[in-house]
């Protein structure tokens, strides 16, 4: 189930302001309070996937460190498709929340 | 630890060589961080934790396979749009040429020359036509990056649509050398027999870029699907 919402998990992680693969895991992880916790791997083609889509933009950049990273960022296009995806889930979620309100615990035959 | 897991990753990228560096370095530098990030272990079971924690590299490299045949088959489509217009423009200046140095085509060739002209123009057409459906259908629809058998699927249609594409662009150009031996077949060579010549092999490049860009992505698909069926037993 979270592979399917991959793709939102990542653009969600960096709306906060751009990031290296490594940080978006731990944003990740943050954010969800530790309960997504994803085989780290799967992120690297996503984020790849995503810039490939015209939603992420990237650059090498030299950290402190003086090691070279990939730095991920949303484009417009991808703040533009977080949106549609938020307002989406939102509706979802609000639907299912109101059945599951709405719902009887069955009973049991005497 | 780390260097045998980046070497492992990056020869089943090896199919694209570009691809292969970038993830290396990136990979690199991720597992440099979750080591340095892992205090609590000593330096080897850091590694092997790192690594595990990434996952199986035939399995990340077989999703990093879909991304990158999917960029072949985007590049693809808009190259064979541009190969199109610069035969097309080589075969207008071939035959300006012609008619600005008022060269003719010997009276025995005619005949066949105008069946080998009506089999360019066919084939050119279609090259055209189905070029520019598949750059249409490659832009106008735009599938979520997530939805990997539609994604798979729509890139397939265009790849085949741009392949059948270059196949008549290929009997075009190989109508239009033989065109142009008709023309040139009784003329000395001198200066003026260059211009077509140079038109010609322009085509000839053009068309070579393209079975070069078509035999690229034809390989990168088997490995994709070679790395997919790997992973799934």
């Amino acid at each position: 189930m979270l592979k399917g919402h991959l793709d939102m998990i990542v653009l969600a992680a960096l709306a906060a302001g751009p990031a290296h693969g490594y940080a978006v895991i731990e944003r990740i992880r943050h954010k969800s309070g530790e309960a997504f916790d994803l085989p780290e791997g799967t992120i690297y083609p996503a984020l790849h996937r995503l810039e490939q889509a015209g939603l992420l933009s990237s650059r090498w950049v030299t950290a402190e460190s003086g090691r070279r990273r990939r730095v991920y960022a949303l484009t417009r296009a991808g703040e533009r498709a977080l949106a549609e995806r938020r307002a989406v889930w939102q509706q979802f979620s609000d639907a299912i929340g109101g059945l599951l309100q709405g719902a009887r615990p069955r009973r049991r035959p005497a | 630890m780390i260097r045998d897991y980046l070497d492992a990753l990056a020869t089943a990228l090896s199919f694209d060589p570009s691809l292969s560096r970038r993830v290396r370095r990136e990979v690199e530098d991720h597992l440099l961080d979750a080591i340095a990030a892992d205090a609590a272990c000593d330096q080897r079971e850091a590694e092997r934790q790192a690594v595990a924690r990434f996952g199986e590299p035939h399995a990340i490299a077989a999703e990093f396979a879909r991304v990158s045949v999917a960029r072949q088959a985007r590049s693809l489509a808009a190259a064979i749009v541009v190969m199109i217009f610069v035969v097309f423009l080589a075969m207008k200046a071939r035959v300006a040429w012609y008619a600005a140095t008022q060269w003719t085509m010997a009276a025995d060739m005619r005949p066949a020359g105008e069946i080998v002209l009506l089999i360019d123009r066919y084939a050119f057409w279609t090259s055209v036509i189905l070029a520019v459906a598949g750059f249409a259908y490659m832009v106008a629809r735009r599938i979520p990056p997530a939805l990997h058998r539609a994604r798979d699927r729509h890139l397939r249609q265009v790849s085949l649509l741009c392949t059948i594409a270059a196949a008549a662009l290929v009997v075009s150009v190989i109508s239009d050398g033989l065109l142009t031996a008709f023309w040139l077949r009784d003329a000395p060579l001198r200066a003026e027999s260059l211009v077509p010549i140079f038109s010609m092999a322009l085509e000839v490049a053009c068309v070579g870029a393209l079975a070069w860009q078509i035999r690229t992505i034809t390989r990168r698909a088997a490995c994709a699907r070679a790395l997919e069926n790997r992973c799934s037993f």
